[in-house]
C-alpha cells in the first residue's frame, strides 16, 4: 500500500471537511421539513472503502454504519450509480436508534469519478435526471404541502399488515447473508470491476414516517411497530436506476408526504454530491493513498482517545449512575449504570449490564456498542483542531458490555422514539464517570433537549408543529455552562416564521430564570415559550426529562433548574401537564408554557464573584431571591451590598463531589 | 473635467489613486496612515496626489473611499453601548439566538460569544403586530418613553428598535423611533425596519443593534472627513463602498452605517471586475489573498451575485452583499504541527512580527516563508526596500515543520503551499460548483499581495487553463472604488404562495418598492438618465428555508414564469426540482443602481520582450531550476514571459512556473496561460 505522508493526510481531511460541508449546504437549502431546514438535523460522513467511518460528524450518536447494508449486500455486488437505505433500528443493532433517522449511503468507485468527469462542466454536481421522475407525483394530485390524506388513510391496508408483522422475530429482520446468491451482483457485475474507495452517507430525521401520532414519535407508544415505516437496508437506487415504487411506499406511509418526497431528494442529491467528491479525491490522490490517509485518521483518533483514557482513568474500576425520571406511562425512575475498568495491560472495558430492565414506554435507547466510543471520543477530542471524530473513537474500548432486555439493549419490539432523552442523560453520565476519576474536574449535566408536537386542523389542513426547544448544559472547570443550546447545530423556529406557518401566536421567549445550577461557574439556563393557541383545538405532546432529577453540578457546583409544561398559568384554569405525555386538547385561546431545564453549576458558588452574579442578575438569568440564597451574594438598588455579601459568605456550606437536591459522592 | 480620487486607508500606509477620468491618467501617492485620526493622512495624501498631477483641490469631482471603521468596531467588541427596545415577552432574543452552535465546535468547550448588547440593556415595551401586520396591540407609548430614559441612564450611547413583524407593518417602529428622537435627541437611534425589513427576528435585531453600535462612531469619522474636505477647498461629494459593492453618498451611510460592515473586500471585487471587463474577460473567479484571509467571488458576465447570508465575525448580518467565501488562508498565515497533524492558519503573524523571513523577531514559519525557502518570491520586496531572508525562512519552517514530521525542509515547504491552496480550493469550489457553476469556465483573477503567488497552483489544482493578473493586483482597492456605481437595494417580504400571489398585489409592492427607490436615486442625485432597476422575487418551494434569487419577468402576469425560472434555477444549483411542490414567494427586492461616469480604461503602449533583470533558483518538486526574474514595469503591451519566471512589481509578486506562459495586454493585465497537456 502506498504511504500517504502528513501534507496530503490534511489536504484530505481538509478536502473531506469540505465536501461534507458542500453536502450539509445542499440539504440545508432544499430540505423541506422544518426537522431538516431550521433544526438541521442531519449528519453526513465519509467511510473508508470497508466501511469504517472515518471522517463523521462531531455527533456521539452514530454506530457502524455500513454494517447492516454490508451484510445484506456483499461489498463485492456493489456498483457504482447504488444507493441504499435504511431506518431499521433493530436490524441495525442501533446503528439509528429512532425510525425517523434515515440512512443513505451510496458507496464510492474511482471509474465512477471517471464516467461523471466525462459529463463535462456542471456533471459534478449536475443530477440524476432519473431523480426527478416526477410524473407519478404530479398524478397523484393536488395533496398540498403539510395535507395529508385522510381519505386514503383508512385503514385496509394497514390490515394487510396484520398481527404477522408485529411479532415477526428479530432474526427475521436481521436475515444474514443466505440471500446473497439472490443478488445480481455475480450475475450482471461489469467485467473490469471499479474500485471501491470508500462510502458517503447522509442522514437526516424525517418528520413524519407514518405511526401512532403525527410526528411517528409518541410518548404513548407501546411498541416500536407503531413508531412509524420500517425500512430494513434496501438498495434504493442500481446503477443509478431509482426504485420508484420503494419510494412511493414510503411516502405513502408519511401523513405529509410531499414534505417526505422534498427530504428524500434533497438527501439523494446531498449523497450523489459527496460521492463525486469522494471519488474525485480518490482520482487525485489514488485510491491506496486515500485509504492509507483513512487508516491514519482512525489510528490518531484512536491513539488520542486512548491516550486520554489513559491519563483520566486509573486503573481499577470507575463507576457512576444516573436516573431518567419514567417512561411516560408510569414506571421508572430507570438506572443508567456504567461501569468503567481499565486493566493492569491498559484494556478499558465499559460495561453497563446493571442498567435498569428496558421501559414499557419508549424511552429505550438501543445504544450501538460504537456510541460510548464516539461519546468519550467527542469529549476528549476537545481543543484538537487537527482531529476528526470517527470509528477510531469506538476502537479506543477494547470490550462494551451490554445487557439484552436492559434500557441500553431492548428486546425488539420495545419502542424506541423518545430515546433522545435517555442518549442525553447518558452523555451527562460519561462526564460523570470522568469527575469521579478527576475528582470533579469534568462538565456538571446538562438537560435533555425538549421536543413539542402541536397538531390540530386549521382552514381545513392539517398542521404539525414540531418545536424543539433548547435547554441549559452544564457549567465547565473552565467556563459557564451555555445557555439556551438545543444540541450541536440545530436551530430554533424564529417567532416570525412560526407565526406565519401555523396557528399559534408566541407571547414570550425568554431565559428560564434560576434553572442554570448555582457554582462558580454557572449552569446554563433553559428557556420559557409562552404559545398561544390560534386554532379551535389542538392537540399536543411534550417530552421533557429531568424533572424528579434535575442536572447534577459537580464539584461544589449545585444541580440545575427542571422544566415542566403548563396550561393558562397563573389563571384559576391553571393546570400542569405530565412531563412524558400526549393527547393533551388545547382550545383557542390558551396559553401554554414551556418551561425547560439548565445545566447543572461546576465549583462552590460562594466562589463566584459577586460582580458576575450582579450582571446575572441584571440580565434576567438569575434572581436576586436566588443570588442571596445560592450564592451569598445581597443585592440591594441594583448594587451588590458588598457587607451583607461578605456576611453571608463567611457562612460558607460545606460542599461535595456531586449536588442533587443536596450534596453527595453519587446522584443515583 | 471630472477627476476622481479615491481613497485606501491600510493597517499601515494610506494609498491614493487621483484618475482624470475623461484620459484614463491616474496618479498614485502614498503617506504612512494615522490611526488616531485617520482624516490626517486622508487629507495629506490627497494633497500629495494633486501635486503630483499638478491639479488644483477644487477640480475633484467625486471622493471615492471604503472605510472599516464598522467593521472593526464589530469585530473587536467595540460598538457604542447600546440599547435595545424590542416587544414585550422578547427580552432574550439576541441572547438565544438561533440556538445552536456552530456545526465543526466542540458542544463541550464551544463558549457562546458574548452578545453586542447585554440583556441588561435591552427593553420590553407593549405593543404587538400581527404576522399578517395587523395591530394587536397598540405601542404602549409612556413605557417606551420610560424605558429609552431608563436606557440613557444606564449609559446607553445608541438606541436600536426591533418589534416582531415589523416587516409587514412598520407603524409601530416609526412611531418608536419619533418617541426616541424627543426623549433623547442626542442619542444615535435607528429602526429594524429602515436597516433590514426581512423575517427572523433574531438576524434582523442582531443588524439593528449593530446598525446602532457603529452609528456614533461612523457618524464622527463621516462628519470628521467631510470637514476637512470643506476646510481643503474640495467641494466634491464624498462616496463610501457598501457591502454590495456600490457606493452611496455619506447621508445615507450615516443612515444605516451597518452598509459598511461587509465592505472590506467587495472594492477588490468591483476592482477586479472592472479589470477583467476591460480586458474582455467577462467570466472570472477572483481570489484576493491579503496577510490573514483570502475572499473568493464568482463573477458571471462581470457582475458578482448578491447574498444576504453574511456574517461579520459571529454574528449573522443578513444585508445584501457579494456573495463571496472568506477563508482564514493568507500570506501570513501560521503553520503548526499538532499531533502529528500539519495546520495552517488560521492564527497568522500578522503585520508584526510578520513571517520569520523579513527578519523582525518572528520564528514561526508562514505561508510566505515557504514561498521564500522555494526561491519564489525575489530577494526583496517593496521595489527593494524591504529584504526577504531564505536563510531564517528556512530555519523557522526546519524547526517547526520538517523536523517534527521528519520531512526535508523543501517538502516541508511545498506541504504548507499545498495545504493553504488546498484550503483555497474548497472555497473556490464552494462558489462555483456550489452554485451551480463549473470553474473551468472561469478565469482565475488573483490580487492582493500574495494572490498572484498563489494564482497557478491554484488553476492547476482546479483544471483552470487561463489566469489574468491585474495590472496592479496590490492596490485594486482603488480602482474598484473609481469603477463602482451608486447602489442600493430595497425590500419587502411578503411570504406569499406563487399560485396565491394577485399579480396586481404584486405589481403594488414593487411600486412602493419603485417609490422608495425614486426617492433615493433623488438623495442621491441621480440624473433619470444614469437610473436602472432590476426587480427579482426570492422564491423557494413552500416549507424549504432558503430563497433563490429569481428576475423578475417582463408578463401582465409574472407567475408561470417565474415558476419556471425556480425551477431552472433549483436544478442548477441543487441537481433536482420539485414539480409537485407549490413554490413560494417571500421577499420582492428591487436593486437599483445609479451609473457614475466610468474612467476611460489605461492603454499600455506595446513593448518587446524585455530581458530578465535577475536569475534565481526556483525549487520544484522535480528538482531545482533557474528561473528568470522580470520587472513587471519594464513589460509592454504583447510582451510574452515563458515560465518558469518570477514577476516583481512594486505591490506583488507574480509567480510563473514551468508549463506556464505569460503575455501583457494592452490593458495592463497579464495573461497566464497553461499550455496544453
Amino acid at each position: 500500500m502506498s504511504a500517504c505522508d502528513p501534507v496530503t493526510l490534511e489536504i484530505i481531511r481538509g478536502a473531506a471537511r469540505a465536501a461534507q460541508a458542500e453536502m450539509e449546504a445542499l440539504l440545508e437549502r432544499t430540505a423541506m421539513s422544518a426537522f431538516i431546514r431550521e433544526k438541521k438535523d442531519f449528519y453526513t460522513a465519509i467511510f473508508d472503502a470497508e466501511g469504517a467511518m472515518a471522517v463523521g460528524s462531531d455527533l456521539p450518536i452514530f454506530g457502524d454504519i455500513t454494517g447492516p447494508v454490508t451484510a445484506r449486500y456483499p461489498l463485492e455486488s456493489m456498483q457504482p450509480g447504488d444507493l441504499y437505505w435504511y431506518n431499521d433500528c433493530y436490524g441495525s443493532r442501533g446503528a439509528v436508534s429512532h425510525s425517523n433517522d434515515q440512512v443513505f449511503l451510496a458507496p464510492v468507485f474511482l471509474d465512477a469519478s471517471d464516467d461523471r468527469r466525462a459529463e463535462g462542466p456542471g456533471g459534478l454536481n449536475r443530477p440524476q435526471e432519473k431523480l426527478d421522475a416526477s410524473d407519478d407525483r404530479r398524478a397523484e394530485g393536488p395533496g398540498g404541502l403539510n395535507r395529508p390524506r385522510e381519505e386514503l388513510d383508512a385503514s385496509d391496508d394497514r390490515r394487510a399488515e396484520g398481527p404477522g408483522g408485529l411479532n415477526r422475530p428479530r432474526e427475521e429482520l436481521d436475515a444474514p447473508d443466505d440471500r446473497r446468491a439472490e443478488g445480481p451482483g455475480g450475475l450482471d457485475r461489469p467485467r473490469s470491476q471499479p474500485v471501491r474507495v470508500g462510502f458517503v452517507m447522509g442522514w437526516a430525521h424525517f418528520s413524519d414516517i407514518g405511526g401512532l401520532r403525527p410526528g411517528s414519535l409518541s410518548p404513548d407508544a407501546t411498541d416500536h411497530f407503531q413508531e412509524g415505516v420500517i425500512i430494513p437496508p434496501v438498495r434504493l437506487q442500481r446503477g443509478g436506476e431509482t426504485n420508484e415504487d420503494l419510494l412511493r411506499t414510503f411516502w405513502r406511509n408519511s401523513r405529509f408526504p410531499v414534505q417526505s418526497e422534498g427530504d428524500t431528494r434533497a438527501l439523494m442529491a446531498a449523497v450523489r454530491l459527496g460521492e463525486a467528491r469522494l471519488a474525485e479525491m480518490a482520482g487525485r490522490f489514488g485510491p491506496e493513498v486515500l485509504a492509507d490517509a483513512f487508516v491514519q485518521l482512525l489510528t490518531r483518533t484512536e491513539a488520542i482517545v486512548r491516550a486520554k483514557l489513559r491519563a483520566t482513568f486509573p486503573v481499577g474500576t470507575t463507576r457512576f449512575a444516573d436516573a431518567i425520571d419514567g417512561d411516560g406511562q408510569g414506571n421508572g425512575p430507570f438506572i443508567l449504570r456504567l461501569a468503567l475498568t481499565r486493566t493492569q495491560d491498559d484494556r478499558f472495558v465499559l460495561d453497563a449490564t446493571e442498567t435498569s430492565d428496558q421501559a414499557p414506554g419508549p424511552v429505550n435507547l438501543l445504544m450501538h456498542p460504537d456510541v460510548p466510543g464516539m461519546a468519550l471520543g467527542l469529549y476528549f477530542l476537545q481543543g484538537e483542531p487537527g482531529q476528526v471524530l470517527n470509528a477510531g473513537g469506538p476502537r479506543a474500548l477494547d470490550e462494551v458490555r451490554l445487557r439484552e432486555g436492559s434500557l441500553l439493549w431492548p428486546r425488539s419490539p420495545a419502542p424506541l422514539g423518545l430515546r433522545g432523552l435517555t442518549m442525553m442523560r447518558l452523555l451527562a453520565a460519561f462526564h460523570g464517570l470522568v469527575a469521579v476519576a478527576r475528582d470533579g474536574e469534568a462538565p456538571a449535566a446538562h438537560s435533555a433537549y425538549v421536543i413539542l408536537a402541536l397538531r390540530g386542523e386549521h382552514l381545513g389542513k392539517r398542521f404539525l408543529l414540531s418545536d424543539g426547544v433548547a435547554v441549559g448544559y452544564g457549567a465547565r472547570p473552565f467556563a459557564d455552562g451555555v445557555d439556551a443550546v438545543y444540541f450541536v447545530a440545530q436551530e430554533n423556529y424564529p417567532a416570525e416564521f412560526l407565526e406565519l406557518g401555523y396557528p399559534v401566536r408566541l407571547r414570550g421567549y425568554g431565559m428560564h430564570r434560576d434553572s442554570g445550577g448555582a457554582g462558580r461557574f454557572r449552569g446554563g439556563c433553559g428557556v420559557v415559550r409562552d404559545y398561544e393557541v390560534l386554532c379551535d383545538e389542538a392537540q399536543v405532546a411534550i417530552r421533557i426529562d429531568s424533572v424528579r432529577n434535575p442536572p447534577w453540578g459537580v464539584a461544589g457546583g449545585k444541580n440545575g433548574g427542571s422544566g415542566r409544561a403548563v396550561v393558562n398559568p397563573g389563571t384559576p384554569e391553571e393546570r400542569l401537564l405530565p412531563p412524558l405525555s400526549d393527547g393533551t386538547v388545547l382550545r383557542r385561546g390558551d396559553l401554554l408554557r414551556l418551561e425547560t431545564g439548565g445545566g447543572g453549576g461546576w465549583g462552590h458558588p460562594f466562589d463566584r464573584p459577586a460582580e458576575q452574579v450582579l450582571q446575572d442578575v441584571r440580565g434576567g438569568f438569575v434572581s436576586p431571591a436566588a443570588a442571596l440564597r445560592d450564592y451569598g451574594v445581597a443585592i440591594r438598588d441594583g448594587v451588590v451590598d458588598a457587607a451583607r455579601t461578605a456576611a453571608l459568605r463567611a457562612q460558607r456550606p460545606a460542599a461535595g463531589l456531586f449536588h442533587r437536591h443536596g450534596y453527595a459522592d453519587a446522584v443515583a | 473635467m471630472t477627476l476622481l480620487v479615491a481613497v485606501d486607508i491600510g493597517g499601515t500606509f494610506t494609498d491614493i489613486t487621483l484618475q482624470d477620468a475623461a484620459t484614463g491618467e491616474a496618479w498614485t501617492a502614498k503617506t504612512p496612515s494615522t490611526p488616531r485620526d485617520p482624516s490626517e493622512a486622508f487629507l495629506t495624501g490627497i494633497g500629495l496626489a494633486l501635486q503630483a498631477a499638478g491639479r488644483a483641490a477644487g477640480a475633484i469631482t467625486r471622493v471615492l473611499h471604503g472605510t472599516t471603521v464598522a467593521t472593526n468596531l464589530i469585530l473587536e467588541g467595540k460598538t457604542a453601548p447600546t440599547a435595545l427596545l424590542t416587544t414585550q415577552g422578547f427580552r432574550h432574543v439576541l441572547e438565544i439566538g438561533r440556538a445552536d452552535l456552530p456545526r465543526r465546535d466542540n458542544l463541550w468547550a464551544w463558549r457562546k460569544p458574548q452578545r453586542p448588547v447585554p440583556p441588561a440593556l435591552v427593553f420590553e415595551v407593549p405593543g404587538r403586530i400581527a404576522a399578517d401586520g395587523t395591530e394587536l396591540a397598540p405601542l404602549d407609548e409612556a413605557a417606551l418613553r420610560a424605558a429609552v430614559r431608563e436606557a440613557v441612564a444606564a449609559g446607553a450611547r445608541a438606541i436600536a428598535i426591533c418589534f416582531l413583524h415589523s416587516f409587514a407593518n412598520p407603524a409601530q417602529e416609526r412611531r418608536a423611533l419619533a418617541l426616541v428622537r424627543e426623549e433623547a435627541p442626542d442619542l444615535a437611534a435607528t429602526a429594524s425596519s429602515d436597516v433590514l425589513p426581512v423575517v427572523r427576528e433574531y438576524e434582523r435585531s442582531m443588524a439593528t443593534v449593530l446598525n446602532a453600535g457603529v452609528m456614533p462612531a461612523v457618524t464622527t469619522y463621516v462628519a470628521r472627513l467631510e470637514r476637512r474636505l470643506e476646510g481643503a477647498g474640495i467641494a466634491a461629494p464624498l462616496l463610501l463602498m457598501k457591502s454590495n459593492g456600490g457606493v452611496a453618498g455619506a447621508a445615507e451611510i450615516r443612515r444605516a452605517p451597518v452598509q459598511t460592515a461587509l465592505s472590506g473586500p467587495a472594492a477588490g471585487v468591483v476592482g477586479a471586475a472592472a479589470m477583467a471587463r476591460a480586458a474582455g474577460v467577462p467570466d472570472i473567479i477572483t481570489v484576493d489573498i491579503g496577510g490573514t484571509s483570502a475572499d473568493i467571488c464568482l463573477l458571471r458576465g462581470g457582475a458578482p451575485g448578491l447574498t444576504q447570508s453574511g456574517r461579520v465575525g459571529p454574528w449573522p448580518l443578513p444585508l445584501p452583499m457579494l456573495d463571496m467565501v472568506t477563508i482564514g488562508a493568507g500570506g501570513g498565515s501560521l503553520a503548526r504541527v499538532a499531533e502529528g497533524a500539519l495546520l495552517v492558519g488560521p492564527e497568522s503573524a500578522g503585520a508584526d512580527p510578520g513571517p520569520a523571513c523579513y527578519g523582525r523577531g518572528g520564528d514561526r514559519p508562514t505561508v510566505t516563508d515557504a514561498h521564500v525557502v522555494l526561491g519564489h518570491l525575489p530577494p526583496a520586496l517593496l521595489g527593494g526596500r524591504m529584504a526577504l531572508d531564505p536563510a531564517l525562512a528556512g530555519q523557522s519552517i526546519r524547526r517547526h515543520v520538517a523536523d517534527p514530521l521528519g520531512l526535508s525542509v523543501d517538502a516541508a515547504a511545498r506541504g504548507i503551499l499545498a495545504i493553504a491552496d488546498n484550503a483555497m480550493v474548497g472555497a473556490i469550489r464552494l462558489v462555483s460548483v456550489e452554485r451551480g457553476h463549473d470553474p473551468r469556465d472561469f478565469a482565475l483573477v488573483p490580487f492582493g499581495g500574495a494572490g498572484p503567488l498563489h494564482g497557478t497552483a491554484l488553476a492547476d489544482l482546479l483544471g483552470m487553463r487561463r489566469v489574468l493578473v491585474p495590472p496592479s493586483p496590490g492596490v485594486l482597492c482603488a480602482q474598484g472604488l473609481l469603477a463602482a456605481a451608486l447602489k442600493a437595494e430595497f425590500s419587502r417580504s411578503i411570504a406569499l404562495p406563487l399560485a396565491a400571489a394577485d399579480p396586481a398585489r404584486l405589481e403594488a409592492g414593487f411600486a412602493a418598492l419603485d417609490a422608495e427607490a425614486a426617492a433615493w436615486f433623488a438623495r442621491e442625485s441621480v440624473a433619470p438618465a444614469d437610473r436602472a432597476t432590476d426587480r427579482v422575487a426570492l422564491m423557494r418551494y413552500a416549507e424549504q428555508g432558503f430563497e433563490l434569487a429569481v428576475p423578475w419577468p417582463a408578463a401582465a402576469d409574472p407567475r408561470p414564469a417565474l415558476a419556471e425560472g425556480f425551477a431552472a434555477a433549483h436544478h442548477a444549483l441543487y441537481g433536482f426540482d420539485l414539480p409537485a411542490v407549490p413554490a413560494e414567494i417571500v421577499t420582492l427586492r428591487l436593486e437599483a443602481s445609479g451609473a457614475l461616469p466610468a474612467p476611460a480604461a489605461a492603454v499600455l503602449p506595446p513593448g518587446a520582450d524585455a530581458a530578465p533583470i535577475g536569475r534565481q533558483a526556483m525549487r520544484l518538486a522535480g528538482g531545482t531550476v533557474e528561473a528568470g526574474i522580470h520587472d513587471r514595469g519594464r513589460l509592454g503591451a504583447g510582451a510574452r514571459v515563458v515560465g518558469p519566471a518570477v514577476l516583481v512589481q512594486m505591490d506583488a509578486t507574480t509567480l510563473l512556473p514551468p508549463g506556464w506562459t505569460g503575455s501583457v495586454l494592452p490593458t495592463g493585465a497579464l495573461l497566464l496561460e497553461r499550455a496544453p497537456d
